[in-house]
C-alpha cells in the first residue's frame, strides 16, 4: 500500500503532537514489544464478503494507529485467524489465546459461533470483541454480564429502526404485508421485531404470505412467484447473504419491485452488489452501522471510503465499522487505562474497567460500550435513489438514529420492552 | 495384525498420549480432546469402511446425534453424569441407526455413500427448520458434566478440559479400542471381512449379509455417537454444522490418511489430521486446497495410509522382503 | 391462474438447470460407474468462469446480445479442465469405488480455495444481462425470455443426448461400454478415449448448467458445496444411470420445490428429501433406474 508524501507528512505531524502531549503515558514498559491484537474472521463461504471488509478495516486502522505511534507508544500487530464452524472457531479463539498469547480478539460474525464462544471467552478470561457476533438465543441474552466479552448491538436494531421508519413515513399507506427472510435466527427475530411493532402501534395490516428461503439459496423464482401471488402492499425482507441481489433481480424481472414498498434494513452488507437496473428507487434501505457515501461523515470516515475505494475498487459496508469500532476503542481503553496508572502498560482487568462506557468515534458515528459490554452504535437506513455516479443504489434522503433508541437496555425481555417502550417516531 | 504387536502398539500408543499434557502446551492438549472423540468414531466407522466394505458419506450424523444427545439428557432432561449421558446417546443413536441402516445397508459402493449422504443431510435440514426442538443454527447448549462421578468444580472449563478430561477421554479409547478389537477379532468380524470381499460367496456360504452389515452399521453409529458427545462437550454446543456433508467427508478423509485396512489407522488418521489442518490453518487461508491435495496424494500414491507407510518401513528395517 | 403459471415456470426454469447438471452426472456414472461430488464445483466454476468471459467479451465490444450463446460457449471452453482430471481419476478405477468418491472430495477442496483465490470472497454477478431479451407476459403472468431460452436450451439438449445414445454409432459405442466395458474392449474399443470424452462431456455440462444461470442468480463460494444435495437427489429419485431419470427427477425436484414454496413454504427443503426416502422405500433403484443387486 502506497502511503502518499501528503499522508507520511500528515502522520509525521501528528506524531509531533503526539509526542508533546502524550508523554505522559509513553509507557515504561518494553516499547518495541509490539501489543498483538488477534482477528478471527470469516474468510470462506457465505460470510467472507463482510469477513473480508472487517479484515481490511482492521488493517487499515493497525497501519494509521502505528504511522501515529501505535497504541500507548506499543506498535500493532494483527494475528488473523479463520472463523468458521464453531468448534473449530473455538479452537482457532484457543490458539491465539494459548499459543499467540495475544491481548486482545477481535472478530466473530455468525451468530451460532458468538453463542458457542462466550462462554470459552469467559473461562479463558481473555478480553475479546465481537465485530457482529451476539450472545443471544434468538432474542434472549444468554449471558447477562460477561466479564471478558464485549458484544455488537442485539440483532434487532436494524429491524426496530426500519421498523419505526415505515411507521413514520408509511403509515396508513399499506394494509397487506409479506416476509421474505432467511430461515435462521437473524432472518426469524428480524421479522418477528417487524411484526411486533406494527402491532404494538395498532398499525391494521394483515400478513399475507412469509417466505423462508435456506439461507444462500440462488433460485428465488418460486418466492417470488409466492409472493407476486399474495399481492402485498408492502414486503419486509432481512435477506443479506448473496441471495439478497438475487431476490432483488428475480423480483424486478417478475414485475413485482414495481408498486410495492420495500423494507430491507439489512441491504447494507451487499449494497454494492444493488444494481440500479433491478433496484427501485423508494426502497428502505438499511445501513446499519456505515454509510459509505454519507455527507454527514467524518473526515476519518471519508479518508477510509476513498482509500477502500482506490486499493480495492470496492466500497465498504458496516462490517467495517464493526471492526474498526472494535479496535478504535480497545486502543482508547487501553490509553485511558494507562493515563491513569500514570504511563505503565495497564492490566487487562483495567482496561476492561475503561472500556466499560467508553465512546469513540467510529467510521460511521459515535459509537460506546454499555456497562453489561453490548455496543451502542450509529444506525443509517433511508430511502433509495439511483441519482448518483454509481452503478448501484444509495440513499436519496435517510435518517440516524443511535441504538439506545433501537435496543433493549440492559436485561430486559424484548418482548416486555417492545410493549413498554417509548419509541421516538 | 498379531495380537502381541497390536498390544504393544496400544500400551506404547497409550503411554505416549498420556504423557503428552507434561510435555505439550496447554493449547495442543485441548485441540486433542476433539482428536479422541474422532478417533473413537472413527474406530466405528471404520468397521463399517475398512472391514465390511461400505462407505459412509453421512456419518457425520451419528456424531451429530451423540452431541444433540448430549445437550438434550445433560442440558434439557438435568443428567449431568457423563457415564449416563454416554450410555443415553448410544442407546439412542443405535435405535435411530435401525432404520435408516436398514435401508441403506441393501447398497453397496457408491449408492451407498449417496444414500448416507442424502440421509445425513435430511438430519441437518430437519435441526436447522425444526429450530423450537433443535435451536436452529444458535444450536443447543451442552451443559459441563462429571465424570465417574467427580464434578471437577475448582477447574474452570479450560482447566477440565486439558486435565481430568483429557486422561478420562483418552481412557475411553483406550477401552473403545479393546470393544472393537474383540469385536473385529470375533466370528462376527471374519463374517464382516468375508461380505467385504465377496458377498455374493458369503450369501451362498449361509452368511446372513444383510443382517450382519446393518449390526455393523449399527455398531458405527454406536462409537458414533460416543465421539460425538465427547466433542459436545468440549465445544460446550451443538451445532447444525456438525453434521454437514463435508464433515462426513472429513471423517473419511481421515480414516484414510490413517490407512483403513489397519486396525490402527483411524486413530493414527485422526491425529495427524487433526495436527496438520492445525498447523496449515496457521501458515494460509487456502489450507483446504492443501487439505484437498493430501487427500489426492494419499488416495492415488498411499492407499494404506500414513499406518500402511509406518507398518513398511518397520519391515523393512526389519529386513523382512516386502 | 397466472400465480400458478408463474410457478410453473420458475419450477420450470430450476429444473431445466438441474436437469443439465444431472445429466452429467448420468453420463459419467452410466459409462464409468464414478459419481462425481465435484459437480458442484463444476457448476460454479462454470457460473464465475462464465461471469469473467462475459465480462471480457463486453470489453471487446461483444454486443450484450449474444450473452445466451457466449455463456454456453464459456461452459463448453471449460471442457479443457475434463481430460486432465480424468486422468488424475484414472489412477484409481481398478480400486474400489469409494476411491473414485474420495478423489472427487478433495476436488471439492481444491475447487473451494481456487474460487477464493481468483473470484475473491465477494459474490460475483452478471448484471444488465437478465432482461436483454426482454419479458413474455399475459396479464399478470410474466417471463424472462431468457429463462424459456434456457429451458428450451436444456430440452435441445435432452433430446441431443437421446439421440446421440441411441442414434449414433459412437453413443452405441458408449453405451456398450456403459453395459461391459470388458467386453467392448475386447471387441477393439479405445475405452480410455470413451472415459476421457464422457468425463469432459459430463463437466461440460455441468459447467454450461452454472454459466446459464449465472444471469438469473450469482455465483458465490458456497454454491459448489450446496448443490451437490440438490444434484444427488435429483439422480437418487430419478435411478442412478438413466437419463430418462435424469429428466424426471429433475423436474420432479424442480416442481415440488416450486409448489412446496408457495402452498407450503415451512417445508420447501424437506420436501424434496421426503420424496427421495419414499422412492427408496418404495422403488429403490429410482424411477428409471435399473435394479440394482
Amino acid at each position: 500500500m502506497a502511503i502518499s508524501r501528503r499522508r507520511l507528512l500528515a502522520s509525521g505531524a501528528s506524531l509531533g503532537a503526539l509526542s508533546v502531549s502524550d508523554a505522559v503515558f509513553a509507557p515504561v514498559v518494553a516499547q518495541n514489544k509490539p501489543v498483538r491484537i488477534g482477528v478471527l474472521a470469516p474468510r470462506s463461504g457465505i460470510a467472507a464478503a463482510p469477513g473480508e471488509n472487517g479484515i481490511r478495516a482492521t488493517e487499515w486502522a493497525a497501519q494509521r494507529f502505528n504511522a501515529e505511534g501505535g497504541i500507548a507508544g506499543r506498535k500493532i500487530e494483527l494475528v488473523i485467524e479463520e472463523e468458521s464452524s464453531p468448534k473449530d472457531t473455538i479452537e482457532r479463539f484457543s490458539k491465539l489465546v494459548q499459543q499467540e498469547k495475544v491481548d486482545c480478539v477481535q472478530g466473530i460474525i455468525s451468530t451460532g459461533v458468538g453463542l458457542a464462544l462466550g462462554p470459552v471467552v469467559e473461562e479463558a478470561r481473555a478480553l475479546t470483541i465481537y465485530w457482529d457476533g451476539t450472545t443471544q438465543d434468538g432474542v434472549d441474552e444468554k449471558i447477562p454480564n460477561p466479564r471478558f466479552l464485549f458484544r455488537s448491538t442485539d440483532n434487532e436494531c436494524e429491524a426496530i429502526m426500519s421498523s419505526l421508519l415505515t411507521l413514520k413515513h408509511w403509515k396508513g399507506k399499506f394494509a397487506t404485508v409479506a416476509g421474505i427472510n432467511p430461515d435462521y435466527s437473524y432472518g426469524r427475530n428480524n421479522m418477528a421485531a417487524f411484526v411486533a411493532l406494527l402491532k404494538r402501534f395498532n398499525i391494521e395490516h394483515k400478513v399475507v404470505t412469509e417466505q423462508w428461503p435456506k439461507v444462500g439459496t440462488m433460485d428465488l423464482t418460486s418466492h417470488v412467484a409466492a409472493l407476486k401471488a399474495a399481492k402485498p402492499d408492502l414486503i419486509f425482507s432481512s435477506l443479506l447473504f448473496a441471495d439478497l441481489p438475487v431476490f432483488m433481480k428475480q423480483a424486478h424481472a417478475a414485475g413485482l419491485t414495481e408498486g410495492t414498498k420495500l423494507v430491507f434494513p439489512a441491504a447494507g452488507w451487499q449494497h454494492t452488489l444493488m444494481k440500479k437496473e433491478f433496484t427501485p428507487e423508494g426502497m428502505l434501505f438499511g445501513h446499519n452501522t456505515l454509510y459509505f457515501a454519507n455527507p454527514n461523515a467524518s473526515a476519518l470516515a471519508k479518508e477510509f471510503v476513498s482509500w477502500y475505494e482506490k486499493t480495492y475498487k470496492d466500497y465498504p459496508e458496516w462490517e467495517a465499522d464493526r471492526a474498526y469500532f472494535a479496535i478504535a476503542s480497545y486502543k482508547a481503553a487501553v490509553e485511558k487505562a494507562a493515563k491513569t496508572k500514570n504511563g505503565s502498560w495497564p492490566s487487562q482487568n483495567d482496561v476492561i474497567d475503561a472500556m466499560s462506557g467508553l465512546s469513540v468515534e467510529s467510521l460511521g458515528g459515535k459509537g460506546s460500550w454499555r456497562k453489561d459490554h453490548i455496543a451502542e452504535q450509529t444506525f443509517v437506513q433511508g430511502f433509495t435513489t439511483h441519482k448518483n455516479n454509481y452503478d448501484f443504489v444509495t440513499l436519496g434522503t435517510f435518517e440516524t438514529m443511535f441504538s439506545t433508541d433501537l435496543q433493549k437496555p440492559p436485561g430486559a425481555n424484548f418482548w416486555e420492552w417492545i410493549k413498554t417502550a417509548q419509541f421516538k417516531v | 495384525m498379531k495380537s502381541a504387536s497390536a498390544l504393544t502398539v496400544a500400551l506404547m500408543g497409550t503411554a505416549a498420549l498420556g504423557l503428552l499434557p507434561y510435555v505439550l502446551a496447554p493449547y495442543y492438549i485441548g485441540l486433542l480432546v476433539p482428536f479422541f472423540g474422532y478417533a473413537i468414531a472413527l474406530l466405528g466407522f471404520n468397521l463399517l469402511f475398512g472391514y465390511t466394505g461400505l462407505l459412509s458419506f453421512g456419518h457425520a450424523m451419528f456424531l451429530g446425534l451423540g452431541a444433540y444427545g448430549a445437550a438434550v439428557i445433560a442440558g434439557v432432561l438435568g443428567v449431568k453424569s457423563f457415564e449416563l449421558v454416554l450410555l443415553g446417546v448410544i442407546m439412542a443413536t443405535m435405535i435411530i441407526a435401525l432404520p435408516i441402516g436398514f435401508v441403506c445397508v441393501r447398497y453397496t459402493g457408491i449408492f451407498f455413500g449417496m444414500l448416507t449422504l442424502a440421509f445425513g443431510m435430511l438430519f441437518h435440514s430437519f435441526l436447522f427448520k425444526f429450530y423450537h426442538l433443535t435451536g436452529g443454527d444458535s444450536g443447543m447448549r451442552v451443559p459441563r458434566m462429571s465424570i465417574l462421578g467427580f464434578e471437577f468444580a475448582g477447574y474452570n472449563k479450560i482447566e477440565f478440559l486439558a486435565g481430568p478430561f483429557y486422561f478420562y477421554c483418552l481412557a475411553l479409547l483406550v477401552v473403545a479400542g479393546f470393544i472393537m478389537w474383540r469385536i473385529v477379532h470375533s466370528p462376527f468380524g471374519l463374517h464382516l471381512r468375508t461380505i467385504r470381499d465377496n458377498a455374493h460367496k458369503a450369501e451362498s456360504l449361509g452368511v446372513y449379509v444383510h443382517g450382519l452389515r446393518l449390526a455393523a452399521f449399527v455398531i458405527s453409529a454406536a462409537f458414533g455417537a460416543a465421539g460425538g458427545a465427547i466433542l459436545g462437550l468440549r465445544v460446550g454446543l451443538a451445532d447444525p454444522e456438525l453434521v454437514y456433508w463435508t464433515q462426513s467427508g472429513q471423517l473419511v478423509f481421515m480414516a484414510v490418511l490413517g490407512g483403513f485396512s489397519n486396525f490402527f489407522g483411524p486413530i493414527v488418521g485422526a491425529l495427524t489430521f487433526t495436527l496438520l489442518q492445525d498447523q496449515l490453518r496457521s501458515v494460509t487461508e487456502y489450507w483446504r486446497f492443501i487439505l484437498g491435495v493430501v487427500l489426492a496424494v494419499i488416495v492415488i500414491g498411499f492407499p494404506e495410509g500414513v499406518a500402511g507407510l509406518a507398518v513398511d518401513l518397520r519391515r523393512r528395517l526389519a529386513g523382512k522382503p516386502a | 391462474m397466472s400465480a400458478f403459471a408463474n410457478i410453473l415456470a420458475g419450477g420450470v426454469f430450476h429444473a431445466a438447470v438441474l436437469f443439465l447438471v444431472a445429466a452429467g452426472l448420468q453420463l459419467v456414472f452410466g459409462v464409468q460407474k464414478i459419481i462425481n461430488l465435484a459437480c458442484g464445483s463444476f457448476y460454479a466454476l462454470g457460473a464465475y468462469f462464465g461471469i469473467t468471459f462475459i465480462g471480457y467479451a463486453t470489453q471487446l465490444g461483444v454486443t450484450p446480445w449474444l450473452i445466451l450463446p457466449g455463456l454456453i460457449v464459456s461452459g463448453i471452453l471449460l471442457g479443457f479442465l475434463g481430460p486432465p482430471i480424468e486422468r488424475m481419476l484414472r489412477c484409481v478405477y481398478d480400486r474400489d469405488d469409494s476411491f473414485q468418491l474420495l478423489l472427487t472430495f478433495a476436488l471439492v477442496l481444491m475447487f473451494q480455495d481456487v474460487f477464493k483465490f481468483f473470484w475473491g470472497a465477494n459474490p460475483r454477478s452478471l448484471d444488465n444481462a437478465y432482461l436483454i431479451y426482454g419479458t413474455v407476459s399475459a396479464g399478470d403472468f410474466s417471463v424472462p425470455v431468457y429463462n424459456v431460452l434456457v429451458i428450451a436450451a436444456a430440452i435441445l439438449t435432452a433430446a441431443a443426448l437421446g439421440a446421440f445414445l441411441q442414434r449414433t454409432n459412437y453413443g452405441r459405442i458408449l453405451r456398450a461400454t456403459a453395459e461391459n466395458r470388458g467386453m467392448a474392449e475386447a471387441l477393439g474399443v479405445n475405452v480410455r478415449r470413451i472415459y476421457s470424452v464422457v468425463f469432459t462431456l459430463g463437466a461440460v455440462l455441468g459447467t454450461t448448467a452454472g454459466a446459464l444461470v449465472v444471469p438469473t442468480a450469482a455465483a458465490s463460494l458456497d454454491m459448489a458445496i450446496e448443490f451437490v444435495v440438490e444434484a444427488f437427489a435429483v439422480v437418487v429419485i430419478g435411478g442412478l444411470g438413466s437419463m430418462r431419470g435424469a429428466l424426471a427427477g429433475a423436474l420432479i425436484v424442480g416442481m415440488i420445490r416450486a409448489l412446496a414454496i408457495v402452498f407450503y413454504p415451512e417445508l420447501e427443503v424437506l420436501a424434496i428429501y421426503l420424496i427421495v426416502i419414499c422412492i427408496l422405500l418404495l422403488r429403490p433403484s429410482g424411477l428409471f433406474g435399473r435394479a440394482l443387486a
